[in-house]
This record gives C-alpha cells, structure tokens and sequence, in this order.
C-alpha cells in the first residue's frame, strides 16, 4: 500500500519543483516518512521515468558525479491528478467506515 | 556489439572491468553493499547477464551519489537489499530463468495442445 502512496507523494514533489532522488527523500523524512531511504525513492523514479511521467536532465553538482534531475511532464501531471482523485475516494470511504464503528 | 563481443561476451567483460574500477573508489561498506547487490540481481539474468549491465550501471551511480554526499551505505539502501534488488529487476523488465523456464511451459504446452 505505501509504495502506491510514496509514487504519489512523489509525483507531487517532482510537481512543485524540479528536483533530485536524495532532496526527495529528505523531503519524505522531513514528512515523517522516517524509513523511507533513497534506494525506495531511486527503484520509484526508474519507474517514473520508464513510464514516462518525468524528464529528466543531467546537472553538475559540486560534488561527485552529475546528478539526474526530475520534472513533470503533461502526463505526469495527469496521473498525479489521477492519483488524488484515487486518493480523495480511498480516505474518504476510510474514514467513513472510521466513523460508522461506533 | 559486434559479433566477436556477442560469442564471447567480451563487451560484457570489459564494462564489468569498468564498473569494478569504479566500485574500488567507494567506501568500504558501499563496496559490501555492491557485492550484495550482485549477489541478489544474478537470479534475474538472462542468459549472459546483458540484462543486467543498465541496471547495475544505474545502481553504481546512484551509490556514487550517495557516497560524494556522505551518507553511509545502509542509511540509503535500507536494510532489504532484496527487496531493493527484486524492484529494481522487475521495474527494469530483467526476466529470470524461471520466467523463461515458464515461458518454455506454456510455449510446449500451447504447441501440443494445438496439434
């Protein structure tokens, strides 16, 4: 179920800013996904980019070899659409059988 | 490839020699992560192992990554490379030899099926 969910957390990020594998994963910890580690994040984004969600570009970074960085393209826009359409009908029914218990 | 490189695999080596350059580079505990890693992809390999270049090229840099900004081994790899390695051959498409054994099945079975 968490990795359904990370895919989406993760095609927002990438919706809000270009951006790399380690920077996501700090964002997902920051967010209390505290276990997640960058080679979760890595094996989502090969599927991303195989899917074709994402462009990505080589940058230069100060240090170490270039890093690959992510954008949204239009379907991936699309799909992160998809995604909290899914994600409103699947929280929604939850809670509503949250609620119903008493 | 050429013809020579395909029989004798030799492209294969070459680019195994590259990677190994690489990986001596690493620090110690990425260099134990990176044996693992092997240890557990080489189930999905096809039948010389080519399937196996890109993903180990794409694993390499991202190790190479995490190493230049100094995060230690098990912080980015978790401690399921299994299960790291089995997501990254499936997302990759890499066939196992059972996948083929079972392709072989359903081919035979298909063939005596349709005499």
């Amino acid at each position: 179920m968490l990795k359904g969910v990370l895919e989406g957390c993760i095609l927002e990020i990438i919706s809000r800013n270009e951006t790399y594998g380690y920077e996501i994963t700090r964002q997902l910890n920051a967010l209390g996904f505290a276990d997640v580690v960058e080679g979760t994040v890595y094996t989502i984004l090969i599927r991303l980019e195989k899917s074709k969600l994402v462009d990505t570009t080589k940058k230069p970074s100060d240090m170490g070899p270039p890093r690959k960085f992510f954008a949204l393209n239009d379907a991936g826009r699309e799909e992160l659409q998809k995604f909290w359409g899914k994600w409103e009908f699947v929280s929604s029914k939850m809670n509503e059988l949250k609620e119903r218990k008493q | 490839m050429n013809f020579w490189e395909k029989i004798t695999g030799s492209d294969m080596t070459k680019e195994f020699k590259a990677f190994e350059l690489r990986v001596k580079k690493l620090p110690a505990d990425y260099q134990a992560a990176w044996e693992k890693i092997k240890a557990e992809l080489w189930p999905h390999s096809d039948f010389t192992g080519r399937n196996l270049m890109p993903i180990l090229d794409g694993v390499l840099g991202l190790l190479e990554e995490t190493a230049a900004d100094g995060q230690n081994a098990v912080d980015v790899l978790g401690d399921d490379i299994r299960g790291f390695c089995s997501a990254l051959a499936g997302e990759e498409g890499a066939k196992s030899y059972r996948d083929k054994w079972r392709q072989q099945l359903n081919d035979n079975i298909a063939r005596k099926l349709g005499k």
